[in-house]
């Protein structure tokens, strides 16, 4: 780390001298990087230390966490708090719930997005930018603006007691922003390359599957992971279309969790958050390396 | 388990029926209009709120025993979420055909009353006949229900409570304090205990009642039994002179610093727990509190535990003898999912409910007709309910779902001084105005 | 070519589907959750019109005008951090740390993620006060200051609020103007830096000025998400203690499911989207003078 900080600092080292390089100078360097390292030391404490903090308060009987300082190591290191979470928290069916309602909206999401951006932004029709506009509008519609009504209306079909209406309420509110973004993405590629790609006798849908989606692979998975966070941690629709025990989802979940145990259970309370935490890191390490490689790759197309 | 299967492979098609069904509606735009009937439990739900701690241990017990049949046929599931959140869930839930067989509601009786005029509740009087138990409760928890709930015998009194002050006697007989019989007396007394190094009361204002319930208690001795129901029959407004005194006498306690710090965020159990680890000198509760006396919770011992009444404010109208008294906020079972094997437990738990709750030191409005060795503070409660000569309501028992929302959540903010005793009263009055 | 470009067939099929699930689910419902405005009641009880009784009562609902202030108050206040950390942090990124930048960013990023409830949790029992003291308040003792009841009161609540909030997204906001500075070309800063320019002034005349677009969509990203503000506050205070943390969406989240109450629920929603669009509009109308894009 330190080493790699080190190169790093050398070679963003604004000076351009090509001289040797004096005592001083040496010492120069090191000052100025100071502040630098101050700064990321500060960001990964106050980042992970919550998280650590967590952690070790998971595994502490009450009393423990009652009598002692919080941040000092448990006496008795209890993972069976682990356990009585995962019981009580029915932390298993809100996983699930929370992956069965996010994962479909997102893949109708990215198809219908990207492909009513690339109609959009690529195709030339009468009404276009008012159809765009339309979407736009949608970016700021607050969701309370819409639950209501559909409330209403899913409860007169009969359908609030399934996963339906979470799944179609964020797959509609996620579409203004993505159709926005996945237009803006396709107005930095040359209409020219999909004029060129129907000489050879291919429609313009077949030019958008072949060419306009795989182009925007890392435009499509940065609009996914934007959209999945917005979805995985919402909470309005899910404590109004999801308030079964059956349908609820992780946050749900978690916010009666913490109601069933109060001040008393802070062990399984903090064990139920942690193994959701643990959940998403896998997925997010998982996920940040396609982030990583996509903001890359536009780098070098840039 | 079966449904499910099924209703997932029909989703796709459920989707777009969905849709075109949504266009259809949004062109007649019609309203009103109750949903299908719930398919039918395997499984006896239990929606409660999560501060009542004392009914689940007594429903497990008849689960493992003289139930066991109905368990092994329709297992016990009890699910808890806030207090505060309880009634709203319980409106989605009802909206969504999504009601558990069984369920607390009515945290605001209006709202349990509404439930019932929307045809969601089960008539106790009808299926408890039916089953042959309906002389399992007893009367006056049902002439409790019925003064509440509009009229019905449409919930049943897991908990019969009469509430007042439990205070630490071993702390009162050490530093040599008498139990007060006025307000003057019980203000002198908080000064002394404070001046000893103790909280003299031990309050939650996160959850905020309470606190109202001690402004609704000086209210009843100032005014007498009927302050409230003035209030919810508009004779009387909360902002009256005579009105905002109750608040001002509580809001004084917390100026004081009666309260302790932090009151605003103590939760419910940190407060039970500030008295029962001896912290705390006095708290004013439920009867349900015995169930914690009675735990391995209870530091101070269960011995070192009495009961006093609210006390008399000198020239008031009201008596000392009056109890406030309720149902807890009670269970109920749904009419949607009332099946066969629903009737079973039911008539099963009404039948032994009473007993097993008195063996663990509770105090309910079901029959116990077995003598049970309860421990003295339990035996004094329900000494003191079998003699108590009238009862009365609490705070926010005739309010509307808002009032009772603001009520509890400013009721902090009075006792911090935050808001003015009038600020408190006007926001509460203003809300019973809209309703 | 236009004919190509033209293809009807293809603006059908491509555009149909999305532009139907959005008018049915969000155009409709807008329209309807307006004409809901004049009715009172809810889905039990049925719906019954009572004209502009909503609206007068809105202006004159107290609470109402402390859920405006508190929104106003917090989307700008967290709006602010968001965008001005987020770019601190993507400058660190981009210019000090480069390439071993992965891991810190990745780091920070992190929080987004989280679901918020779980967060709001964590940060109760950090901030805790009662019945012993929490992480930051075990510090504040320990350097000789005395504990806060942080959510005892508005104002301190407020600031946990804010707190949590930033915490929680501006790794995110990193991340965003981040890829928004991986756009400027290399060779344009390190031209600028052989004439001979020095770090301040190059940070004002190259970067500042190319990273603006970037900014500008953050700065809409943040107030959108910031205007509509509600996991956070209901996990974290419930719009506690008294109503001093109360946004307008929680206002109106009780008053449709808690006070049963659909058509004033509607009311309340309909502030909150015209608050939405004049926001939107005064962005707009302000990039256009500065952003020449």
């Amino acid at each position: 780390m330190t080493n790699t900080l080190e190169t790093t600092a050398v070679s963003t080292s604004l000076r351009f001298e090509p001289h040797r390089r004096t005592p001083w100078d040496r010492a120069k360097h090191v000052l100025r990087r100071v502040p630098a390292w101050l700064t990321i030391t500060f960001l990964i404490v106050v980042t992970a230390y919550p998280l650590f903090w967590m952690f070790i308060n998971s595994l502490k009987s009450n009393s423990d966490f009652l009598s002692n300082p919080s941040y000092a190591f448990p006496e008795v290191w209890q993972w069976e708090n682990y356990a009585i979470a995962w019981e009580t928290g029915n932390l298993a069916t809100t996983i699930t719930n929370s992956m069965i309602v996010t994962f479909p909206s997102l893949l109708l999401i990215v198809i219908l997005g990207s492909a009513a951006g690339y109609a959009l932004e690529v195709l030339v029709f009468k009404g276009r930018a008012g159809v765009l506009l339309l979407f736009l509008a949608g970016i700021m519609i607050p969701l309370q603006m819409i639950v209501l009504p559909l409330f209403n209306a899913f409860y007169q079909l009969g359908i609030n007691n399934s996963y339906l209406p979470m799944i179609l309420i964020y797959t509609a509110s996620g579409l203004p922003l993505t159709v926005f973004m996945m237009a803006t993405y396709f107005r930095a590629i040359p209409r020219e390359i999909f004029e060129a790609a129907t000489l050879d006798g291919a429609s313009m849908i077949r030019a958008f599957f072949a060419i306009g989606f795989p182009m925007m692979r890392n435009a499509v998975v940065t609009v996914a992971i934007v959209q999945f966070f917005l979805i995985w941690n919402d909470l309005l629709i899910a404590l109004i279309f999801g308030g079964k025990r059956d349908l609820n989802t992780i946050q749900v979940g978690l916010l009666n969790f913490s109601g069933e145990y109060g001040a008393i259970n802070y062990g399984p309370l903090f064990a139920a958050i942690c193994i959701t935490v643990v959940g998403i890191l896998v997925l997010y390490l998982f996920l940040n390396q396609r982030i990583m490689k996509g903001l890359a790759a536009g780098a070098v197309k840039g | 388990m079966f449904t499910a299967e099924r209703r997932r492979l029909r989703k796709p098609m459920l989707a777009t029926a969905a849709l075109v069904g949504t266009g259809a509606l949004v062109l007649t735009g019609c309203a009103g209009g109750g949903g299908s009937a719930g398919s039918d439990p395997d499984a006896l739900e239990f929606l409660k709120n999560a501060e009542n701690t004392t009914t689940e241990p007594v429903l497990r017990a008849l689960a493992d025993s003289v139930c066991s049949d109905q368990e092994a046929a329709m297992p016990l599931e009890v699910n808890s979420i806030p207090q505060a959140e309880l009634d709203a869930q319980v409106q989605l839930l009802a909206t969504q055909d999504g009601l558990p067989p069984m369920f607390s509601a009515g945290g605001n009786p209006a709202e349990g009353a509404k439930l019932w005029d929307a045809g969601y509740l089960l008539d106790f009087d009808e299926a408890l006949t039916d089953l042959g138990v309906r002389d399992k409760v007893a009367e006056g928890a049902v002439s409790t229900i019925e003064k509440l709930y509009g009229g019905a015998f449409n919930f049943l009194p897991f908990q019969y409570n009469i509430e007042g002050i439990f205070y630490n006697t071993a702390m009162f007989e050490e530093n040599g304090w008498a139990v007060p019989e006025t307000w003057d007396d019980l203000v002198a007394l908080a000064d002394d205990v404070e001046a000893a190094g103790y909280t003299p009361f031990a309050a939650s204002g996160e959850q905020g009642w309470p606190l109202t319930r001690l402004v609704s208690g000086y209210l009843f001795r100032s005014l007498g039994p009927d302050a409230l129901q003035k209030v919810a029959d508009g004779e009387a407004k909360l902002t009256d002179p005579e009105y905002i005194e109750g608040a001002a006498a509580i809001a004084d306690l917390g100026a004081a610093g009666y309260f302790g710090d932090n009151v605003t965020s103590l939760d419910y159990d940190a407060a039970t727990n500030e008295f029962l680890t001896g912290n705390a000198a006095m708290i004013y509760m439920g009867s349900w509190l015995l169930g914690n006396i009675n735990s391995d919770a209870n530091q101070i011992g269960a011995d070192s535990v009495g009961f006093m009444k609210f006390p008399a404010v000198s020239g008031g109208a009201g008596s000392i003898d009056e109890y406030p008294s309720n149902v807890g906020l009670p269970a109920t079972f749904g009419a949607n999912t009332y099946t066969d094997g629903v009737a079973d437990w039911l008539g099963c738990i009404v039948e032994n409910y009473g007993n097993e709750a008195l063996q663990q030191g509770q105090i309910t409005g079901f029959i116990a007709d077995e003598p049970a060795d309860l421990p003295a503070i339990s035996q004094t409660v329900a000494d003191e309910i079998a003699t108590a000569t009238d009862s009365v309501l609490w705070f926010e028992a005739l309010f509307n779902a808002k009032a009772s929302n603001i009520s509890s959540t400013n009721a902090a903010l009075l006792v911090t001084g935050q808001i003015t005793p009038e600020e408190f009263m006007t926001l509460v009055q203003d809300a019973l105005d809209e309703g | 070519m236009k004919s190509v470009l033209g293809d009807r067939k293809a603006i059908t099929l491509l555009l149909t589907p999305a532009l139907v699930v959005y008018t049915l689910i969000i155009l409709v419902p807008v329209l309807w959750s307006f004409g809901l405005t004049f009715f009172t009641g809810n889905v039990l009880s049925g719906f019954e019109f009572n004209g502009i009784e909503n609206f007068t009562r809105l202006w004159g609902d107290q609470y109402v005008h402390d859920a405006f202030w508190f929104t106003v108050r917090y989307a700008l206040l967290v709006t602010l951090f968001q965008v001005v950390l987020g770019y601190g942090l993507a400058l660190l990124y981009h210019f000090v740390l480069r390439k071993s930048s992965v891991l810190v960013r990745t780091l920070v990023f992190f929080p987004v993620v989280l679901p918020t409830v779980a967060i709001s949790i964590l940060y109760q029992k950090l901030f805790q006060s009662a019945p012993s003291d929490g992480l930051v308040n075990e510090l504040l003792v320990n350097v000789g200051l005395s504990s806060v009841d942080w959510l005892g009161s508005g104002a301190t609540a407020f600031v946990v609020v804010v707190i949590m909030d930033v915490w929680r997204s501006v790794g995110f906001y990193g991340v965003l103007v981040f890829s928004g500075l991986l756009d400027i070309p290399d060779d344009i800063i390190e031209s600028a830096r052989i004439d001979g320019a020095k770090t301040f002034s190059l940070f004002r005349h190259i970067v500042l000025p190319m990273s603006l677009p970037i900014l500008f969509a953050s700065f809409i990203f943040s107030i959108n998400g910031t205007i509509k503000v509600f996991d956070s506050v209901f996990a974290l205070t419930g719009g506690g203690p008294g109503n001093s943390t109360t946004p307008l969406t929680l206002y109106m989240y009780r008053t449709a499911f808690q006070y049963s109450d659909f058509g004033y629920g509607s009311t309340i929603a309909l502030l909150l989207t015209i608050m939405s669009l004049i926001v939107t509009l005064i962005i707009f109308r302000s990039s256009r003078r500065d952003n020449t894009v």
